[in-house]
């Protein structure tokens, strides 16, 4: 077989590679994600018990299907599929937990982002995230429904695209889409009431003009 | 209106889509550029739109950055280490790829959508 097939960095054949060179191969490419896996896992398992497990299970499940993986792509698209594909069929199983109905998804308003921003002071509530701390911004964004949540991680933490995160989440662009829009609205409403009762507790005038009332 | 045009609506609705450059196709990013230049009101909205994401993201990135315990990298070196003793007993269902370590005692599932294909012989070390 012709092992020379591109030239690409790693030229490898995963069909003939031993299992020391597999294993070899695995620890240098995919070893360097641990630490950001294990932080999407913790906004997933909200826990570092279920967190550490879950990274685990990934890399023990990433290793076996290895050689599935053609070198040359997006190998970190690839753990992630995996990490979340775990864990919605394993973690998430135990859980009873409130599902979001598959019209609701569908069922989004594309113009929330004008509404929002159009009626009111628009930068008052931005300009005192400031005051917000890292459990704060933590907490808003735990509080998410779990694909908001993971739509959000994923595009704003992570800088998938949208077709990176259907292929990871395993839905639709357009479902994506629908998810990050509401999700990044809810987590800024959210983030700016955080912030509103920050600023109050801090300096009790901070937010003055910003209490809009567009809770539709 | 031209084909070149477009509405303060259509642009106010898809304002994240071009923020996120996810618009469908790349002729359509001209067509917004030229409305921002003309249209001071959605110029303002993007530009507001886009500093209030910009500040999302860097609060997100600012706290989402734990690192894992030195623990789990162990933890995950010797799970790598231990599959390489794996005997390969394997099988495939229509659903669930299944496989036995050498102890017999841990078995890992996979669903198909990422298990598509029976692997090759495992080689021996």
């Amino acid at each position: 077989m012709d092992e020379q097939i591109s030239g690409e960095l790693a030229v490898v054949d995963p069909t003939t590679e031993t299992l020391a060179q597999k294993k070899a191969r695995f620890e240098r490419d995919a070893f360097e994600f641990t630490n950001q896996l294990y932080a999407a896992a913790l906004r997933y398992t909200k826990n570092p018990h279920d967190a550490q497990d879950l990274v685990q299970d990934t890399y023990a499940k990433a290793f076996t299907s290895f050689h599935q993986f053609t070198p040359g792509t997006n190998l970190k698209a690839w753990l992630y599929r995996i990490l979340t594909t775990t864990f919605i069929n394993t973690y998430r199983k135990d859980q009873r937990r409130p599902q979001i109905a598959a019209g609701e998804l569908e069922d989004w308003q594309i113009h929330d982002a004008a509404s929002h921003t159009s009626d009111q002071g628009r930068s008052a509530e931005d300009e005192v995230l400031d005051n917000l701390t890292d459990g704060d911004v933590k907490e808003a964004l735990a509080a998410l429904p779990e694909e908001f949540r993971m739509a959000v991680y994923l595009a704003d933490v992570e800088g998938f695209s949208y077709k990176e995160i259907a292929e990871i989440v395993g839905v639709p662009a357009g479902t994506v889409m629908s998810r990050l829009h509401r999700g990044r609205k809810l987590l800024r409403e959210s983030l700016a009431e955080y912030a509103k009762e920050r600023g109050f507790n801090k300096s009790g005038s901070a937010t003055t003009g910003s209490a809009g009332g567009d809770h539709e | 209106m031209s084909n070149l045009e477009i509405a303060c609506n259509d642009v106010q609705q898809t304002i994240f889509l071009f923020i996120d450059h996810e618009l469908p196709s790349e002729e359509h990013y001209p067509i917004f550029e030229i409305h921002f230049q003309q249209c001071p009101p959605c110029h303002e909205l993007l530009e507001h739109e886009r500093a209030a994401l910009i500040m999302m993201q860097n609060l997100l990135r600012g706290t989402c950055n734990e690192s894992a315990p030195q623990e789990l990298h162990d933890r995950i070196r010797a799970t790598i280490d231990g599959l390489g003793n794996t005997t390969a007993v394997e099988f495939f269902s229509q659903t669930t790829y299944t496989e036995i370590t050498f102890d017999g005692t841990t078995s890992i599932s996979v669903t198909q959508e990422f298990t598509q294909e029976i692997r090759h012989e495992f080689p021996n070390e």
